[in-house]
């Protein structure tokens, strides 16, 4: 700004102030991805015919955290001639966005230090140069960069910000926060009876002891009521929780997974404390960028599968390219690495096997990045941290996309990313979510921002861009672990299934699980 | 506004001369006009003497050859009163009147704001204008004592009964400017208020003589807006001279900017020019030679071959300063956040002159830039010698910039046989913030030299020269003209005494940032 400019500025500032100087428009952009896909799937729409045909040995369909996994182990161990077709979203869940030359997340953001159970996760880490030294260390050292740095998390409660997740404003509420800190942490030391952990990641390495599994027959918000953590302060974070990473409140979520969600992260390092996350500026497209990196002569082609045939001899994919195009893909074997609500849509042979009843429920998610040129104004407490959450809120919070830069000052523009998601029935939300217009969408995604900071904070906004997830995340509803889904998990003719859906957890670890446990079963074949 | 039925005065049939009991409210309206108006004549002389003082230091060379100037242009006005037409001199006293109270009022703001607006040419603004309101006033008197004769006032009477008031006047304004005025309402508005008197005479002038002024109403017309002018200039005049900053800063301000990035004020208090970045103290002009020569000479002249230096910070140019002493130096890159640091260190013509002109030399490269950002993606050929004068890690975000990933970063961009030096806080007060910055720079695979001295307005104060070789020797020989740094004074640099060892502390990493958790603890411990 010219001096000039400024003193004129200076000048006239008393006169003008109060009034907002800059139109309420911004661009707003609304990002559906997979419902013009799903919804040419569903509507059986004609498809035009084929007009070519690929071959390969492996064919892998869709490219988010599952098929990468899968197409890196395969690319890592000398498997050839694999053909990984993106399907309707690249990277799917880990999606990233480019707004205003600042990268920010449309999906998942962070991820948290793999255990010693999850060496799946650990090897795709130490490739990427993520981890430093040997995987199985005990305490493995990782790229400070991608650790959350300071401030990590804040918490708005009674217009004030408060350091960390759970307020602790009264004796009460910090004594109930110790008392179910400790009951987790006891958890979390468990063992079962066949002397696997009682909760870790992957879900594959939790113990199958009946006892622990009889809590999967409870909701988590009736075992923390007959358990006595019934703080509200204390209530409301593990609503924020549940929500948070299961898409629905502690009422429909299995008692299992809400105790699994405070005990599974036993990762540690020997550069940072217990607990500690990795997050990139955006998110988890990071890792999976790293992994399309690292794909050697791996093929890939544009286009979703629109059917799976299986036959004797091999599997043959139609895959629509665009409205026009249409190929025939004729593999040796599938690794079918999409949601199994859209797999089933595909696959005759899997709609036998799994009724629709069977299909886990998938949750919605609002995500919204807000591109602002400058930082808004401060409530009093905490300073602006990564993840800010509203307590009590019904949204998610928001991350900043700029934390992790290392810069003199405060870049002139950030991108806050708010996630909505946790409504008590997915099916309306989702129908509300389709067809609610832009500006409702809007002021839902900008709910805690406005909570946040004062009216004028909105004068800050350059662009909206909201991506609509309408079958995010399966939601553990009590009983997921005996779901009829899991049967899909031993491996059964030339198409093998990998996504979360298979764990019903929809986490990075248990996508890149299961890509990584077909992958393996493809190469023993071979 | 007189009450109608009042008889406008004649001047026919005033009183006799050498009396002054029939026409006295006349008289004692010009009588009252001249206090007033020596008054404020002697607050503007006195108002520019302070303000060039302030701005630009030497008082007693400003202030007499702003007197000088004054006394010389009243004389140049006394003269020209000469030509006034007779029949006119109460309609040009007024506008005269007008003209040193819009003029005079507004001259402090005016030279402010000239001053603030880098690369103007305040001298020669500031004599210019006291040149002007000089000759304004100096016609004053003259007319007054003309307009009084008219009156068929005796001459040796009115001689002295000008003088009388006009002395009063000065005196008054004398005492009252420094112990009430200036303290209270500042420079700029103590002009204003002596303008809205000058232009209030002229107006109350205007008012009483209407009946004998041929243009009575566009003379009163000119006045009030004249009026309204200074007025809004009282109210803009406040927003300049904010005093709580003022009273801040313990010296006057005599510039400030809000730039996007931070509040830039500088102070003056007579020699002592100091720089405060949102209210921290960045220099003081009386030992930033100390800071820059212990910032720079250490490593340099360790470095005899260097050609390349980057300074990351440092956009008042006194680093660069510095680095220019030795002549083998081809280039310096300054990476500076702030376009209106640069701007104003080298632009303006007296803060250039205390970094020498550096950010003018055709071998400085000023790049604004965010030099974490800019280090980034630099394409650079390596450097010989990367200076980091970051601010003091004070926070998370600032704590960043002195973790062990940025001091990698610095090592890529070093030349074969290159040096890093870092500006690291006060060994003394924050002895283990200090230390950290040494551990982190060791941490990142380099061999630390870590040094300190003694800067009086911070403190002993801290760097750490950091390189891929071991063994580093401070340097004996330095190029001429510095104040500070010596064989002697170096080596004494690098002895850290029994009481300030280095205590055991961790590196500073970006996702534990235990810098910031030091520097935090060892500064509260001091301010205890």
């Amino acid at each position: 700004m010219r001096r000039r400019t400024f003193l004129l500025g200076a000048a006239t500032l008393p006169l003008l102030h109060g009034c907002d100087l800059r139109p309420p428009g911004f661009g707003v952009s609304v990002l559906r991805p997979g419902m013009r896909e799903g919804h040419l799937l569903r509507d059986a729409a004609a498809l035009p015919a084929p007009s070519g045909e690929l071959r390969c040995a492996v064919a892998i369909l869709g490219s988010g955290v599952a098929g990468l996994s899968a197409a890196w182990r395969l690319a890592r161990e000398g498997g050839r001639d694999v053909l990984l077709i993106d399907g309707p979203e690249p990277d799917g869940n880990a999606a990233a966005s480019l707004l205003g030359g600042l990268a920010c997340p449309r999906g998942a953001h962070y991820l948290p230090l793999p255990g010693p159970q999850a060496m799946h996760v650990r090897d795709i880490l130490a490739d990427l140069g993520i981890l430093h030294g040997d995987p199985r260390a005990r305490l493995p050292e990782y790229d400070e960069q991608a650790l959350v740095h300071p401030a990590a998390e804040r918490t708005l409660h009674q217009g004030r910000w408060h350091e960390g997740l759970v307020p602790q404003d009264t004796p009460d509420s910090a004594a109930a926060a110790r008392r179910f800190n400790d009951a987790m942490a006891a958890f979390a030391a468990r063992t079962g009876d066949d002397g696997r952990p009682a909760f870790t990641l992957p879900l594959a390495a939790c113990s199958a002891d009946t006892s622990l599994r009889a809590l999967d027959r409870q909701n988590f918000a009736g075992w923390l009521d007959r358990a006595g953590h019934t703080d509200p302060s204390l209530r409301r974070y593990i609503d924020y929780a549940m929500r948070d990473d299961y898409g629905a409140p502690p009422e429909a979520v299995s008692a299992w997974a809400g105790i699994h969600y405070f005990t599974c992260r036993n990762g540690e390092a020997a550069n940072a404390e217990a607990g500690a996350v990795l997050t990139w500026p955006q998110g988890l497209s990071a890792l999976t960028c790293g992994l399309r990196s690292r794909l050697g002569d791996t093929r890939r082609l544009d286009g979703f599968a629109a059917s799976i045939t299986e036959q004797r001899d091999g599997v043959t994919v139609i895959v629509v390219q665009d409205a026009l195009r249409c190929l025939t893909v004729r593999a040796d074997h599938v690794i079918c690495a999409m949601p199994l609500f859209a797999a089933r849509r595909i696959s005759p042979g899997l709609a036998e096997r799994l009724p629709a009843t069977a299909l886990p429920t998938a949750a919605p998610w609002l995500v919204a990045n807000v591109l602002l040129d400058g930082f808004p104004h401060e409530r009093p407490g905490a300073d602006l941290a990564w993840d800010n959450v509203i307590h009590g809120s019904r949204g998610l919070g928001y991350v900043v996309a700029t934390h992790q830069l290392t810069r003199v000052a405060r870049p002139a523009a950030t991108v806050f990313t708010t996630y909505q998601a946790g409504w008590a029935n997915p099916a309306s939300a989702r129908h509300w979510l389709a067809q609610a217009g832009d500006d409702d969408l809007l002021a839902l995604a900008l709910g805690d921002l406005d909570a946040a900071y004062e009216p004028r904070w909105r004068a800050r906004i350059r662009a909206v861009e909201l991506t609509l997830r309408a079958h995010a995340m399966a939601v553990p509803a009590p009983g997921f672990l005996g779901a009829p889904a899991r049967q899909l998990r031993e491996p059964a003719g030339r198409v093998l299934y990998a996504h979360a859906d298979l764990s019903g957890l929809s986490l990075f670890e248990e996508a890149s699980w299961w890509g990584d446990q077909a992958a393996r079963e493809v190469l023993g074949r071979n | 506004m007189p009450p109608q039925s009042r008889p406008a005065p004649d001047l026919h049939d005033a009183a006799t001369p050498g009396t002054d009991n029939g026409d006295a409210p006349a008289h004692r309206t010009l009588i009252v006009a001249v206090f007033v108006v020596a008054s404020c004549g002697l607050a503007y002389e006195l108002i520019a003497g302070a303000l060039a003082s302030y701005l630009l230091g030497e008082s007693v060379l400003r202030f007499s050859t702003i007197i000088g100037t004054y006394l010389f242009a009243m004389g140049v006005g006394s003269h020209l009163s000469r030509y006034v037409d007779e029949r006119a001199l109460l309609a040009r006293f007024i506008d005269i009147e007008l003209m040193v109270g819009l003029l005079g009022g507004l001259s402090a703001c005016t030279l402010f704001l000239i001053y603030a607006w880098a690369g103007a040419p305040f001298r020669v603004s500031l004599y210019a204008v006291v040149l002007l309101i000089g000759v304004l006033v100096g016609m004053e008197i003259p007319l007054v004592m003309r307009l009084l004769h008219q009156r068929k006032q005796a001459f040796e009477a009115l001689v002295s009964r000008v003088l009388t008031f006009d002395y009063l006047g000065a005196l008054a304004v004398s005492l009252l400017f420094p112990l009430v005025f200036a303290p209270l309402l500042g420079l700029a508005r103590t002009a204003v208020v002596f303008g809205l008197l000058n232009a209030g005479i002229g107006l109350w002038l205007a008012q009483r003589y209407r009946s004998e002024l041929p243009q009575a109403r566009a003379l009163m017309m000119r006045g009030w807006i004249v009026l309204a002018v200074l007025l809004a200039a009282l109210v803009w005049a406040q927003k300049l001279t904010d005093q709580a900053e003022g009273s801040l800063y313990g010296d006057t301000v005599v510039y400030r900017e809000t730039t996007p990035f931070q509040r830039i004020v500088l102070t003056r208090f007579q020699d002592d020019t100091r720089l405060y970045l949102n209210g921290n103290l960045q220099f003081s002009t009386r030992d930033e030679h100390r800071y820059h020569e212990a910032l720079v000479h250490p490593a340099l002249a360790a470095l005899p071959r260097a050609r390349r230096v980057l300074i990351l910070g440092g956009g008042d140019g006194f680093a660069a300063r510095e680095v220019l002493k030795y002549p083998q130096i081809e280039q310096v890159t300054l990476i500076e956040l702030d376009p209106a640091m640069t701007r104003l260190f080298r632009d303006q013509d007296g803060l250039a002159a205390l970094n020498a002109y550096s950010l003018r030399d055709p071998r400085v490269r000023t790049i604004n830039a965010d030099a974490a950002q800019w280090l980034e993606s630099a394409a650079d050929p390596a450097w010989d010698l990367i200076i980091a004068d970051f601010p003091d890690p004070s926070h998370y975000a600032l704590g960043k910039l002195y973790a062990v990933p940025m001091y990698r970063l610095m090592q890529h961009h070093l030349a074969a046989g290159g040096l890093i030096v870092v500006q690291s806080t006060s060994p003394w007060y924050a002895p283990r913030a200090f230390w950290c910055v040494d551990a982190t720079l060791r941490e990142a695979g380099l061999h630390t030299a870590p040094y300190h001295v003694q800067v009086p307005s911070f403190g002993d104060w801290g760097y750490v020269i950091a390189g891929r070789e071991a063994g580093f020797r401070p340097p004996t020989g330095f190029p001429p003209g510095l104040r500070h740094a010596s064989a002697e004074t170096v080596h004494e640099m690098f002895v850290f005494p029994p009481d300030m060892q280095a205590p055991a502390v961790e590196p500073n990493r970006l996702n534990t940032q235990m810098l910031v958790r030091y520097f935090e603890e060892d500064w509260s411990r001091q301010s205890r």
